[in-house]
């Protein structure tokens, strides 16, 4: 298998774990389909659900270190509303558990895969075929 | 024996309105297309639609949610100077806040993992895209293209006709845009010609889409693009917010 057909196919996997939706950007050239997802659990500050994507941005706890900002960039609203996803689904201040690609720049952005209350309880409904 | 034939008869009639009902619909004598289409990357080719892709055509492997890495082009085969331009592109610059919000030609927001609407009449069919609210609209009413001094538009200028069963759907006058979303883009000059039927129970519309644009590509490109029929549903405004250019950095 040639280097470039895996990375196509690892960006194809994780394009279709994310439901598609690259609204105007390149997922494969963003985010690094080809690292693991990584889980985050934080605090929500905001919640923007417009297009092209919205965007939820949270404070993780440092546990002894700096707190740290992240910004979770999700799928199009538009195909989120089709899985339940309302402009309200997530209040400011709740906690919530995330999963998904971090951003190839190292920074602490990442592209969401799927989203859970504190009490794991899914955040909508993932796309078919996801796990 | 009789009574047999009798009832064998009687129990077919009785299912010829439940095969009606999942025949494809039709309108003024043509197939209907009309309704909300959620796009399904998962649909098989459809044969007699691929026989009739151009030789010399590369079939691209990216519709719905699947994206070509940087310097992959599915087969495309590049000028030099469209080459070059993708080898400089730096995604960065279209996430800006003047930028993020422009709206790809059709030829790349057909494919997006995004639902449409056909109303289908019988001098125009009209295309609403959820993808950047874009509208098209196709004219089957025996009219030319606009004069070459028309503007140009994501969504050009579109006139379509009938070939049997198949609406065909021939654009001109788009602006350059995204071909595969990774640098390559077509000139003003290309030229699309879109293929789209009805599955026979009328529930998967099938299409493909081909591309040709000889001041970027030494090929052709197409790609098959299916969507599912969804009763009752309805397009969702898009409404893009350039504020999310911010996100990347973008100054405002």
């Amino acid at each position: 298998m040639s280097a470039r057909w895996r990375l196509s196919t690892l960006a194809l996997a994780a394009a279709l774990l994310a439901g598609g939706a690259e609204a105007h950007h390149s997922f494969a050239v963003f985010f690094s389909a080809d690292k693991d997802v990584i889980p985050l659990t934080g605090t929500v500050t905001e919640f923007h659900f417009t297009n092209p994507h919205g965007i939820i941005k949270i404070i993780v706890q440092g546990n002894g270190k700096a707190d740290q900002d992240w910004s979770i960039e999700t799928n199009s609203p538009s195909i989120l509303m089709r899985r339940g996803w309302t402009k309200d689904i997530i209040k400011v201040g709740e906690v919530i558990k995330v999963q998904g690609w971090p951003a190839r720049d190292g920074s602490n952005y990442m592209r969401l895969r799927d989203a859970a209350r504190a009490d794991g309880t899914p955040i909508g409904t993932k796309p078919a075929g996801t796990p | 024996m009789r009574a047999f034939r009798t009832l064998a008869l009687a129990a077919a009639l009785a299912a010829l309105p439940a095969l009606a009902l999942a025949a494809a619909p039709t309108k003024d004598g043509h197939p209907d297309l009309s309704g909300f289409w959620d796009l399904d990357a998962r649909v098989p080719r459809d044969a007699p639609l691929m026989k009739k892709v151009s030789p010399n055509t590369a079939v691209l492997d990216d519709t719905g949610p699947t994206e070509f890495p940087r310097g992959e082009y599915g087969g495309l085969k590049l000028k030099p100077a469209a080459k070059a331009a993708a080898d400089a592109w730096n995604p960065q610059d279209d996430l800006t806040v003047a930028k993020v919000c422009q709206p790809p030609s059709i030829i790349y927001a057909m494919q997006g993992p995004f639902p449409i609407r056909i109303d289908q009449g019988r001098d125009i069919v009209v295309i609403r895209l959820q993808y950047y609210d874009m509208v098209r609209i196709v004219f089957t009413d025996g009219r030319g293209h606009l004069p070459a001094s028309a503007p140009h538009t994501k969504v050009g200028d579109s006139i379509g006709h009938w070939e049997g069963d198949t609406l065909v759907v021939d654009t001109d006058h788009l602006e350059p845009s995204t071909i595969t979303n990774n640098g390559l883009d077509h000139s003003e000059s290309v030229h699309v010609v879109e293929r789209f039927r009805l599955s026979p129970d009328g529930r998967t519309l099938l299409s493909t889409q081909e591309f040709e644009d000889p001041q970027t590509l030494d090929n052709r490109g197409a790609r098959f693009i299916a969507w599912r029929k969804q009763d009752g549903q309805f397009l969702e405004p898009y409404d893009c917010d350039p504020s999310f250019a911010l996100n990347y950095g973008a100054k405002k």
